[in-house]
Protein backbone atom coordinates (compact mmCIF):
# COMPACT_ATOMS: atom_id res chain seq x y z
CA UNK A 1 0.00 0.00 0.00
CA UNK A 2 1.37 3.40 -0.87
CA UNK A 3 1.80 5.92 1.90
CA UNK A 4 -0.75 8.23 0.32
CA UNK A 5 -3.33 5.47 0.07
CA UNK A 6 -2.79 4.46 3.69
CA UNK A 7 -3.11 8.03 4.85
CA UNK A 8 -6.29 8.49 2.85
CA UNK A 9 -7.68 5.24 4.22
CA UNK A 10 -6.89 6.30 7.78
CA UNK A 11 -8.41 9.73 7.12
CA UNK A 12 -11.64 8.12 5.99
CA UNK A 13 -11.76 5.61 8.84
CA UNK A 14 -11.14 8.36 11.40
CA UNK A 15 -13.69 10.65 9.80
CA UNK A 16 -16.23 7.87 9.78
CA UNK A 17 -15.70 7.29 13.49
CA UNK A 18 -15.74 10.97 14.40
CA UNK A 19 -18.35 12.58 12.17
CA UNK A 20 -19.50 10.05 9.59
CA UNK A 21 -18.99 9.87 5.83
CA UNK A 22 -21.11 10.94 2.91
CA UNK A 23 -22.02 8.44 0.23
CA UNK A 24 -19.10 9.30 -2.02
CA UNK A 25 -16.62 8.95 0.83
CA UNK A 26 -18.18 5.67 1.89
CA UNK A 27 -17.70 4.29 -1.61
CA UNK A 28 -14.12 5.50 -1.64
CA UNK A 29 -13.47 3.83 1.71
CA UNK A 30 -14.99 0.60 0.50
CA UNK A 31 -12.87 0.62 -2.64
CA UNK A 32 -9.69 1.37 -0.72
CA UNK A 33 -10.41 -1.43 1.71
CA UNK A 34 -11.10 -3.79 -1.17
CA UNK A 35 -7.77 -3.04 -2.75
CA UNK A 36 -5.43 -2.60 0.20
CA UNK A 37 -7.21 -3.85 3.32
CA UNK A 38 -7.81 -1.97 6.54
CA UNK A 39 -4.84 -1.02 8.73
CA UNK A 40 -6.99 -0.44 11.82
CA UNK A 41 -10.25 -1.72 13.19
CA UNK A 42 -13.05 0.82 12.68
CA UNK A 43 -14.81 -0.14 15.87
CA UNK A 44 -11.72 0.63 17.94
CA UNK A 45 -11.83 4.16 16.49
CA UNK A 46 -15.55 4.47 17.23
CA UNK A 47 -14.94 3.37 20.80
CA UNK A 48 -12.13 5.89 21.10
CA UNK A 49 -14.38 8.70 19.89
CA UNK A 50 -17.12 7.51 22.25
CA UNK A 51 -14.73 7.46 25.20
CA UNK A 52 -13.54 10.99 24.39
CA UNK A 53 -17.12 12.19 24.11
CA UNK A 54 -17.67 11.45 27.80
CA UNK A 55 -15.34 14.33 28.61
CA UNK A 56 -18.10 16.72 27.60
CA UNK A 57 -20.61 15.38 30.11
CA UNK A 58 -21.28 17.35 33.26
CA UNK A 59 -22.88 16.16 36.48
CA UNK A 60 -25.78 18.54 35.94
CA UNK A 61 -26.63 17.00 32.56
CA UNK A 62 -29.89 15.30 33.52
CA UNK A 63 -32.50 13.84 31.28
CA UNK A 64 -35.66 16.02 31.50
CA UNK A 65 -38.47 14.30 33.39
CA UNK A 66 -40.98 14.54 30.55
CA UNK A 67 -38.49 12.94 28.19
CA UNK A 68 -37.71 10.19 30.68
CA UNK A 69 -41.42 9.47 31.01
CA UNK A 70 -41.76 9.24 27.24
CA UNK A 71 -38.86 6.80 27.03
CA UNK A 72 -40.33 4.64 29.78
CA UNK A 73 -43.55 4.50 27.76
CA UNK A 74 -41.60 3.47 24.68
CA UNK A 75 -39.92 0.82 26.79
CA UNK A 76 -43.35 -0.62 27.57
CA UNK A 77 -44.09 -0.85 23.87
CA UNK A 78 -40.67 -2.29 23.13
CA UNK A 79 -40.80 -5.04 25.73
CA UNK A 80 -44.41 -5.89 24.90
CA UNK A 81 -43.40 -6.24 21.27
CA UNK A 82 -40.50 -8.46 22.26
CA UNK A 83 -42.78 -10.64 24.34
CA UNK A 84 -45.33 -10.86 21.55
CA UNK A 85 -42.64 -11.81 19.06
CA UNK A 86 -41.32 -14.58 21.26
CA UNK A 87 -44.79 -16.01 21.86
CA UNK A 88 -45.98 -15.68 18.28
CA UNK A 89 -44.53 -18.83 16.78
CA UNK A 90 -45.45 -19.50 13.18
CA UNK A 91 -43.87 -22.35 11.26
CA UNK A 92 -42.68 -21.01 7.96
CA UNK A 93 -42.76 -22.92 4.71
CA UNK A 94 -39.82 -22.12 2.55
CA UNK A 95 -38.70 -23.01 -0.92
CA UNK A 96 -35.36 -22.98 -2.72
CA UNK A 97 -34.58 -19.74 -4.45
CA UNK A 98 -34.39 -19.57 -8.22
CA UNK A 99 -31.39 -18.01 -9.95
CA UNK A 100 -31.87 -14.62 -11.47
CA UNK A 101 -29.90 -12.28 -13.68
CA UNK A 102 -30.06 -9.56 -11.05
CA UNK A 103 -29.81 -11.25 -7.69
CA UNK A 104 -30.36 -8.17 -5.57
CA UNK A 105 -33.19 -7.12 -7.83
CA UNK A 106 -34.88 -10.47 -7.44
CA UNK A 107 -34.39 -10.52 -3.70
CA UNK A 108 -35.46 -6.92 -3.48
CA UNK A 109 -38.64 -7.65 -5.39
CA UNK A 110 -39.36 -10.65 -3.22
CA UNK A 111 -38.81 -8.66 -0.08
CA UNK A 112 -40.83 -5.72 -1.31
CA UNK A 113 -43.68 -7.99 -2.31
CA UNK A 114 -43.88 -9.44 1.14
CA UNK A 115 -43.63 -6.31 3.21
CA UNK A 116 -43.21 -2.62 3.01
CA UNK A 117 -39.49 -2.03 3.25
CA UNK A 118 -38.56 1.17 5.02
CA UNK A 119 -35.99 3.32 3.27
CA UNK A 120 -33.11 4.11 5.56
CA UNK A 121 -31.30 7.03 4.08
CA UNK A 122 -28.14 6.73 6.04
CA UNK A 123 -27.61 3.00 6.02
CA UNK A 124 -24.13 3.60 4.67
CA UNK A 125 -23.24 5.36 7.84
CA UNK A 126 -24.87 3.02 10.30
CA UNK A 127 -23.34 -0.06 8.75
CA UNK A 128 -20.03 -1.11 10.20
CA UNK A 129 -17.24 -3.34 9.11
CA UNK A 130 -18.07 -6.98 8.81
CA UNK A 131 -17.07 -9.16 11.74
CA UNK A 132 -15.40 -12.49 11.32
CA UNK A 133 -17.56 -15.38 12.35
CA UNK A 134 -16.28 -18.87 12.26
CA UNK A 135 -17.67 -22.09 10.90
CA UNK A 136 -16.32 -25.59 11.30
CA UNK A 137 -12.90 -25.76 9.80
CA UNK A 138 -12.33 -22.07 10.38
CA UNK A 139 -11.10 -20.78 13.71
CA UNK A 140 -13.99 -21.47 16.04
CA UNK A 141 -15.10 -18.72 18.39
CA UNK A 142 -15.72 -20.54 21.67
CA UNK A 143 -19.02 -19.88 23.36
CA UNK A 144 -19.32 -19.79 27.12
CA UNK A 145 -20.59 -23.34 26.94
CA UNK A 146 -17.93 -24.34 24.39
CA UNK A 147 -20.54 -25.65 21.98
CA UNK A 148 -19.70 -26.34 18.37
CA UNK A 149 -21.79 -24.42 15.81
CA UNK A 150 -23.75 -27.57 15.01
CA UNK A 151 -24.58 -27.99 18.70
CA UNK A 152 -25.47 -24.32 18.98
CA UNK A 153 -27.81 -24.72 16.04
CA UNK A 154 -29.41 -27.80 17.58
CA UNK A 155 -29.96 -25.98 20.82
CA UNK A 156 -31.38 -23.01 18.94
CA UNK A 157 -33.73 -25.23 16.93
CA UNK A 158 -35.05 -26.73 20.14
CA UNK A 159 -35.67 -23.40 21.86
CA UNK A 160 -36.61 -20.87 19.15
CA UNK A 161 -40.33 -20.26 19.22
CA UNK A 162 -40.57 -17.87 16.29
CA UNK A 163 -38.09 -19.53 13.97
CA UNK A 164 -38.04 -18.77 10.26
CA UNK A 165 -36.42 -21.37 8.04
CA UNK A 166 -35.45 -20.90 4.39
CA UNK A 167 -33.83 -23.43 2.11
CA UNK A 168 -30.70 -22.41 0.28
CA UNK A 169 -30.51 -22.83 -3.47
CA UNK A 170 -28.23 -21.78 -6.28
CA UNK A 171 -27.25 -18.19 -6.79
CA UNK A 172 -25.78 -16.70 -9.95
CA UNK A 173 -22.86 -19.13 -10.16
CA UNK A 174 -24.08 -22.17 -12.12
CA UNK A 175 -21.03 -24.26 -11.23
CA UNK A 176 -21.78 -24.08 -7.52
CA UNK A 177 -24.55 -26.39 -6.37
CA UNK A 178 -25.18 -24.87 -2.97
CA UNK A 179 -27.67 -26.52 -0.67
CA UNK A 180 -28.71 -26.19 2.95
CA UNK A 181 -30.85 -23.81 4.93
CA UNK A 182 -30.97 -20.66 7.00
CA UNK A 183 -32.80 -20.46 10.31
CA UNK A 184 -33.49 -17.27 12.20
CA UNK A 185 -35.40 -16.05 15.27
CA UNK A 186 -36.41 -12.40 15.62
CA UNK A 187 -36.98 -12.64 19.34
CA UNK A 188 -33.58 -14.23 19.96
CA UNK A 189 -31.82 -12.23 17.23
CA UNK A 190 -29.97 -15.44 16.50
CA UNK A 191 -29.73 -17.73 13.53
CA UNK A 192 -27.57 -20.18 11.61
CA UNK A 193 -26.60 -20.97 8.06
CA UNK A 194 -26.12 -24.62 7.19
CA UNK A 195 -24.58 -24.95 3.76
CA UNK A 196 -22.92 -27.55 1.59
CA UNK A 197 -21.69 -27.53 -1.97
CA UNK A 198 -19.75 -24.28 -1.76
CA UNK A 199 -16.03 -24.60 -2.46
CA UNK A 200 -13.35 -24.24 0.18
CA UNK A 201 -11.96 -20.72 0.10
CA UNK A 202 -8.47 -19.33 0.40
CA UNK A 203 -9.15 -16.81 3.16
CA UNK A 204 -6.35 -14.61 1.87
CA UNK A 205 -8.10 -14.37 -1.48
CA UNK A 206 -11.78 -14.12 -0.61
CA UNK A 207 -14.37 -14.90 2.03
CA UNK A 208 -18.06 -15.68 2.13
CA UNK A 209 -20.51 -13.12 3.45
CA UNK A 210 -24.16 -13.49 4.42
CA UNK A 211 -26.81 -10.85 3.67
CA UNK A 212 -30.25 -10.60 5.26
CA UNK A 213 -33.22 -8.95 3.53
CA UNK A 214 -35.75 -7.90 6.13
CA UNK A 215 -38.58 -5.43 6.54
CA UNK A 216 -36.48 -2.74 8.15
CA UNK A 217 -33.97 -2.16 5.38
CA UNK A 218 -33.96 -1.05 1.77
CA UNK A 219 -33.41 -4.19 -0.34
CA UNK A 220 -30.49 -2.42 -1.99
CA UNK A 221 -28.70 -2.36 1.34
CA UNK A 222 -29.48 -5.62 3.11
CA UNK A 223 -28.18 -6.34 6.58
CA UNK A 224 -24.67 -7.71 6.84
CA UNK A 225 -24.92 -11.15 8.45
CA UNK A 226 -21.18 -11.66 8.92
CA UNK A 227 -18.37 -13.34 7.03
CA UNK A 228 -17.18 -16.92 7.18
CA UNK A 229 -14.63 -19.25 5.65
CA UNK A 230 -15.12 -22.79 4.42
CA UNK A 231 -12.05 -24.86 5.13
CA UNK A 232 -13.39 -28.34 4.59
CA UNK A 233 -15.66 -30.23 2.26
CA UNK A 234 -19.17 -31.16 3.19
CA UNK A 235 -21.70 -29.34 5.31
CA UNK A 236 -20.73 -26.39 7.48
CA UNK A 237 -22.79 -24.54 10.06
CA UNK A 238 -22.18 -20.86 10.66
CA UNK A 239 -23.72 -18.65 13.37
CA UNK A 240 -25.26 -15.52 11.87
CA UNK A 241 -23.89 -12.26 13.22
CA UNK A 242 -26.46 -9.68 12.12
CA UNK A 243 -24.97 -6.20 12.26
CA UNK A 244 -28.35 -4.56 12.75
CA UNK A 245 -31.54 -5.46 14.51
CA UNK A 246 -33.29 -7.83 12.12
CA UNK A 247 -37.05 -8.10 11.81
CA UNK A 248 -39.09 -10.49 9.74
CA UNK A 249 -36.42 -11.58 7.25
CA UNK A 250 -37.72 -12.37 3.78
CA UNK A 251 -34.62 -13.61 2.00
CA UNK A 252 -30.95 -14.42 2.50
CA UNK A 253 -27.95 -14.44 0.16
CA UNK A 254 -24.33 -15.57 0.39
CA UNK A 255 -21.77 -13.64 -1.62
CA UNK A 256 -18.03 -13.98 -2.21
CA UNK A 257 -16.15 -10.91 -1.05
CA UNK A 258 -12.68 -9.67 -0.28
CA UNK A 259 -11.12 -10.90 2.99
CA UNK A 260 -12.84 -9.23 5.91
CA UNK A 261 -16.04 -8.64 3.98
CA UNK A 262 -17.57 -5.43 2.63
CA UNK A 263 -20.13 -2.89 3.74
CA UNK A 264 -22.10 -3.02 0.51
CA UNK A 265 -21.79 -5.94 -1.88
CA UNK A 266 -21.41 -5.52 -5.60
CA UNK A 267 -23.29 -8.85 -5.83
CA UNK A 268 -20.94 -10.09 -8.53
CA UNK A 269 -20.54 -13.57 -7.08
CA UNK A 270 -23.56 -15.02 -5.32
CA UNK A 271 -23.10 -18.75 -4.79
CA UNK A 272 -26.30 -19.27 -2.78
CA UNK A 273 -29.54 -17.60 -1.81
CA UNK A 274 -32.84 -18.39 -0.15
CA UNK A 275 -36.32 -16.92 -0.08
CA UNK A 276 -38.97 -17.26 2.58
CA UNK A 277 -42.16 -18.50 0.95
CA UNK A 278 -45.14 -16.16 0.74
CA UNK A 279 -47.86 -18.24 2.40
CA UNK A 280 -47.12 -18.73 6.05
CA UNK A 281 -48.58 -21.22 8.39
CA UNK B 1 -23.42 -2.81 39.30
CA UNK B 2 -23.56 -0.82 36.10
CA UNK B 3 -22.39 -3.82 34.11
CA UNK B 4 -25.56 -5.64 34.99
CA UNK B 5 -27.94 -3.11 33.47
CA UNK B 6 -27.56 -3.94 29.81
CA UNK B 7 -27.43 -7.64 30.55
CA UNK B 8 -30.70 -7.39 32.46
CA UNK B 9 -32.30 -5.48 29.61
CA UNK B 10 -31.05 -8.07 27.17
CA UNK B 11 -32.68 -10.69 29.36
CA UNK B 12 -36.00 -8.87 29.09
CA UNK B 13 -35.98 -7.34 32.57
CA UNK B 14 -38.04 -4.21 32.07
CA UNK B 15 -37.26 -3.05 35.59
CA UNK B 16 -33.72 -2.35 34.42
CA UNK B 17 -34.97 0.39 32.09
CA UNK B 18 -35.27 2.93 34.86
CA UNK B 19 -31.80 2.10 36.10
CA UNK B 20 -30.47 2.43 32.59
CA UNK B 21 -32.09 5.85 32.25
CA UNK B 22 -30.72 6.95 35.62
CA UNK B 23 -27.23 5.74 34.74
CA UNK B 24 -27.00 6.90 31.13
CA UNK B 25 -29.80 9.41 30.60
CA UNK B 26 -27.52 12.33 31.39
CA UNK B 27 -24.78 11.03 29.12
CA UNK B 28 -27.09 10.50 26.16
CA UNK B 29 -28.90 13.79 26.71
CA UNK B 30 -25.60 15.65 26.92
CA UNK B 31 -24.29 14.09 23.72
CA UNK B 32 -27.52 14.82 21.86
CA UNK B 33 -27.68 18.45 22.95
CA UNK B 34 -24.05 19.10 22.17
CA UNK B 35 -24.07 17.47 18.77
CA UNK B 36 -27.50 18.54 17.53
CA UNK B 37 -27.80 21.92 19.25
CA UNK B 38 -31.56 21.85 18.91
CA UNK B 39 -33.90 20.88 21.72
CA UNK B 40 -36.56 19.19 19.57
CA UNK B 41 -34.04 17.24 17.53
CA UNK B 42 -32.19 16.24 20.69
CA UNK B 43 -35.39 14.96 22.32
CA UNK B 44 -36.29 12.89 19.26
CA UNK B 45 -32.76 11.53 19.06
CA UNK B 46 -32.59 10.52 22.71
CA UNK B 47 -35.72 8.40 22.39
CA UNK B 48 -34.32 6.68 19.31
CA UNK B 49 -30.98 6.13 21.02
CA UNK B 50 -32.50 4.33 23.97
CA UNK B 51 -34.39 2.05 21.62
CA UNK B 52 -31.07 1.33 19.90
CA UNK B 53 -29.49 0.60 23.28
CA UNK B 54 -32.17 -1.89 24.26
CA UNK B 55 -32.04 -3.60 20.89
CA UNK B 56 -28.29 -3.97 21.14
CA UNK B 57 -27.95 -4.63 24.84
CA UNK B 58 -27.11 -8.28 24.27
CA UNK B 59 -24.12 -7.31 22.17
CA UNK B 60 -22.37 -5.41 24.92
CA UNK B 61 -19.06 -7.07 25.69
CA UNK B 62 -17.24 -5.81 28.82
CA UNK B 63 -14.01 -7.22 27.43
CA UNK B 64 -14.09 -4.64 24.63
CA UNK B 65 -15.17 -1.47 26.42
CA UNK B 66 -17.00 -0.13 29.45
CA UNK B 67 -20.77 0.06 29.44
CA UNK B 68 -20.54 3.86 29.38
CA UNK B 69 -18.38 3.79 26.25
CA UNK B 70 -20.69 1.26 24.61
CA UNK B 71 -23.71 3.46 25.29
CA UNK B 72 -21.85 6.53 24.04
CA UNK B 73 -20.84 4.70 20.86
CA UNK B 74 -24.42 3.72 20.08
CA UNK B 75 -25.59 7.24 20.83
CA UNK B 76 -22.95 8.80 18.61
CA UNK B 77 -23.78 6.52 15.71
CA UNK B 78 -27.40 7.65 15.83
CA UNK B 79 -26.46 11.30 16.25
CA UNK B 80 -23.98 11.22 13.38
CA UNK B 81 -26.73 9.72 11.24
CA UNK B 82 -29.08 12.51 12.14
CA UNK B 83 -26.52 15.21 11.52
CA UNK B 84 -25.65 13.83 8.12
CA UNK B 85 -29.27 13.26 7.22
CA UNK B 86 -30.43 16.73 8.12
CA UNK B 87 -27.15 18.46 7.36
CA UNK B 88 -27.84 20.33 10.55
CA UNK B 89 -24.82 22.22 11.71
CA UNK B 90 -23.94 24.39 14.60
CA UNK B 91 -24.61 28.10 14.15
CA UNK B 92 -21.91 30.74 14.09
CA UNK B 93 -23.19 32.17 17.37
CA UNK B 94 -23.07 28.87 19.17
CA UNK B 95 -19.63 28.22 17.70
CA UNK B 96 -18.39 31.21 19.57
CA UNK B 97 -19.93 29.84 22.74
CA UNK B 98 -18.16 26.56 22.20
CA UNK B 99 -14.76 28.13 21.68
CA UNK B 100 -15.13 30.40 24.68
CA UNK B 101 -16.30 27.62 26.95
CA UNK B 102 -13.99 27.40 29.96
CA UNK B 103 -12.42 23.98 29.76
CA UNK B 104 -11.33 24.14 33.37
CA UNK B 105 -14.85 24.28 34.71
CA UNK B 106 -15.84 21.22 32.75
CA UNK B 107 -12.93 19.29 34.10
CA UNK B 108 -13.67 20.39 37.64
CA UNK B 109 -17.29 19.35 37.29
CA UNK B 110 -16.21 15.93 36.16
CA UNK B 111 -14.20 15.01 39.23
CA UNK B 112 -16.70 12.38 40.22
CA UNK B 113 -17.09 10.96 36.76
CA UNK B 114 -14.44 8.36 36.27
CA UNK B 115 -14.89 7.97 32.55
CA UNK B 116 -14.88 11.68 31.94
CA UNK B 117 -11.71 12.07 33.97
CA UNK B 118 -10.05 9.31 32.02
CA UNK B 119 -11.05 11.02 28.79
CA UNK B 120 -9.54 14.27 30.00
CA UNK B 121 -6.37 12.45 31.02
CA UNK B 122 -6.03 11.00 27.53
CA UNK B 123 -6.84 14.30 25.84
CA UNK B 124 -4.22 16.03 27.94
CA UNK B 125 -1.58 13.62 26.70
CA UNK B 126 -2.19 14.69 23.11
CA UNK B 127 -0.58 17.63 21.38
CA UNK B 128 -2.60 20.84 21.98
CA UNK B 129 -3.67 21.11 18.34
CA UNK B 130 -4.78 17.47 18.27
CA UNK B 131 -6.68 17.94 21.50
CA UNK B 132 -8.42 21.04 20.18
CA UNK B 133 -9.48 19.36 16.95
CA UNK B 134 -10.78 16.27 18.73
CA UNK B 135 -12.66 18.31 21.32
CA UNK B 136 -14.32 20.42 18.66
CA UNK B 137 -15.21 17.48 16.46
CA UNK B 138 -16.14 14.80 18.99
CA UNK B 139 -17.43 16.75 21.95
CA UNK B 140 -19.01 19.63 20.06
CA UNK B 141 -19.90 17.95 16.78
CA UNK B 142 -18.15 20.34 14.38
CA UNK B 143 -17.15 19.21 10.92
CA UNK B 144 -13.56 19.40 9.76
CA UNK B 145 -14.46 22.33 7.53
CA UNK B 146 -16.11 24.16 10.40
CA UNK B 147 -13.05 23.60 12.56
CA UNK B 148 -10.84 24.92 9.77
CA UNK B 149 -13.07 27.97 9.32
CA UNK B 150 -13.20 28.66 13.02
CA UNK B 151 -9.60 28.08 14.03
CA UNK B 152 -7.91 29.26 10.85
CA UNK B 153 -6.10 25.96 10.42
CA UNK B 154 -5.86 24.67 6.83
CA UNK B 155 -8.38 21.89 6.21
CA UNK B 156 -5.61 19.37 5.54
CA UNK B 157 -4.00 20.22 8.86
CA UNK B 158 -7.29 19.70 10.67
CA UNK B 159 -7.63 16.26 9.07
CA UNK B 160 -4.08 15.36 10.01
CA UNK B 161 -4.57 16.42 13.63
CA UNK B 162 -7.85 14.51 13.79
CA UNK B 163 -6.31 11.35 12.39
CA UNK B 164 -3.13 11.39 14.43
CA UNK B 165 -4.91 12.46 17.58
CA UNK B 166 -7.57 9.78 17.30
CA UNK B 167 -5.02 7.06 16.59
CA UNK B 168 -2.91 8.11 19.54
CA UNK B 169 -5.94 8.31 21.80
CA UNK B 170 -6.93 4.83 20.64
CA UNK B 171 -3.62 3.51 21.88
CA UNK B 172 -3.84 5.44 25.14
CA UNK B 173 -7.31 4.05 25.85
CA UNK B 174 -6.08 0.58 24.96
CA UNK B 175 -8.63 -0.02 22.21
CA UNK B 176 -5.87 -0.61 19.70
CA UNK B 177 -4.88 -3.77 21.49
CA UNK B 178 -8.29 -5.36 21.05
CA UNK B 179 -9.05 -6.92 17.73
CA UNK B 180 -11.81 -9.17 18.81
CA UNK B 181 -14.00 -11.25 16.57
CA UNK B 182 -16.98 -10.09 18.61
CA UNK B 183 -17.76 -6.60 17.48
CA UNK B 184 -20.36 -4.37 19.02
CA UNK B 185 -22.97 -3.23 16.58
CA UNK B 186 -25.67 -0.67 16.70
Amino acid sequence: MSENMEERLLDLLCKRAVSGLNEKETQELDELERSVGSPVDLQSLELTAAAISTAGVRPDDKLPDHLKAGIVKKADDFFNEQKAASSNAHPVVVEPAAPSRSIWGWLGWAAAALASIALIANIWITNSRAPQIAGPGATPTPTPEQLAPTQMRDKFMASARDMVKAELGKGNMPDIAAAGDVVWSDSMQEGYVRVSGVPKNDKNAYTYQLWIFDETQDPKTPIDGGTFDVNEDGEVVIPIDARLKTRNPKAFAITMEKPGGVVVSKQEKVPAMAQVKLNQG
Amino acid sequence: MALAVLQRIADGDQNAVQECLNSYGGLVWSLARRMLRNQDDAEDAVQEIFLDIWRNAAKFDPALASETTFVAMIARRRLIDKIRFTQRRISADSLEDVLNEPAGSSEKDLQVQVEGREAFRVLNELRPEQRQVLQLSIIHGLSHQEIADTTGMPLGTVKTHARRGLLQARELFGFGEQRSTKEVTA
